[in-house]
């Protein structure tokens, strides 16, 4: 057995013997995936997995790293790159990914993309031209 | 500051890029030769063709030490670079039906799932799906 496939093991045993939590975090991860584009907030999200939600980003942030609400932006704004680059306007992108304000979502998108969704539209349109 | 070129160490840069792209399916983005037989050369997801290069560096042949680190965690098992994918035991199939092998067989660890194979140029490397 190499040092690797020890390390795995231990690790496993140490973090990840709860299988319980790991149902309720999973669980709640898939939920987000399913229905990112939805109205969601944190109430909603501890009564699927019948938890406070207090208990519930604790527990998402122990296993994940981030919070079930950071998680929901992180996958929400993947989307809108996608649906950008089809060249969705940026109104119906922003609603169709769940957020309700044109003019935060283009605030949040270029805090985390470095560009505007205009911008990168543009990119994203022209660099696909270019390939064909 | 950006991130946008990893390096793996590589024995053989021909080898190496036959690998990624013939059976990982990477895409070869920049390939500059360099002296005597060196290249710089850099493989993309296919994925994200924008996103960030890993450059195949030869340093193993020309940096004792780089080969010694190299040589040190391949035996210890440990991969040193991870690729993220959607199903890790799909990917395993289509690559075990290549010939690739596998020091660690898909696994779940917690919130993901993991399985670590040999690139045939001297690394292990991880594919991790978030579960």
């Amino acid at each position: 057995m190499t040092h690797y496939l020890k390390e795995i093991t231990r690790i496993k045993a140490s973090c990840y013997a709860n299988q319980g939590q790991l149902d309720t975090v999973v669980g709640t991860r898939h939920f987000i995936n399913n229905n990112y584009d939805k109205e969601l907030n944190l109430n909603l999200l501890s009564h699927t997995r019948f938890t406070s939600k207090f208990h519930l980003i604790r527990l998402y942030k122990k296993y994940y790293g981030q919070t079930p609400m950071q998680y929901l932006i992180d996958k929400r704004l993947e989307r809108s790159k996608e649906l950008l680059a089809k060249g969705q306007s940026i109104t119906a992108t922003c609603f169709e990914i769940g957020f309700e304000s044109p003019s935060s979502f283009t605030t949040l998108f270029k805090s985390r993309f470095g560009l505007t969704p205009t911008a990168f539209q543009k990119k994203a349109i022209f660099t696909k031209s270019d390939k064909k | 500051m950006k991130v946008k070129i990893i390096s793996i160490p590589v024995q053989d840069q021909e080898k190496a890029l036959q690998f990624y792209t013939e059976k990982l399916g990477f895409v070869k983005k920049v390939d500059v030769p360099l002296t005597e037989n060196n290249r710089w050369l850099t493989v993309v997801s296919k994925e994200e063709q924008d996103g960030t290069e890993i450059l195949l560096e030869p340093s193993p042949n020309h940096f004792e030490p780089a080969k010694v680190y190299q040589k040190a965690l391949f035996e210890a098992g440990i991969p040193y670079t991870q690729f993220n994918v959607d199903d890790v035991q799909k990917e395993y199939d289509r690559m075990t039906k290549l010939g690739i092998e596998f020091s660690v067989n898909p696994t779940e660890m917690g919130t993901v799932k993991i399985a670590v194979f040999n690139d045939s140029c001297g690394n292990n490397i991880q594919m991790v799906q978030m579960i």
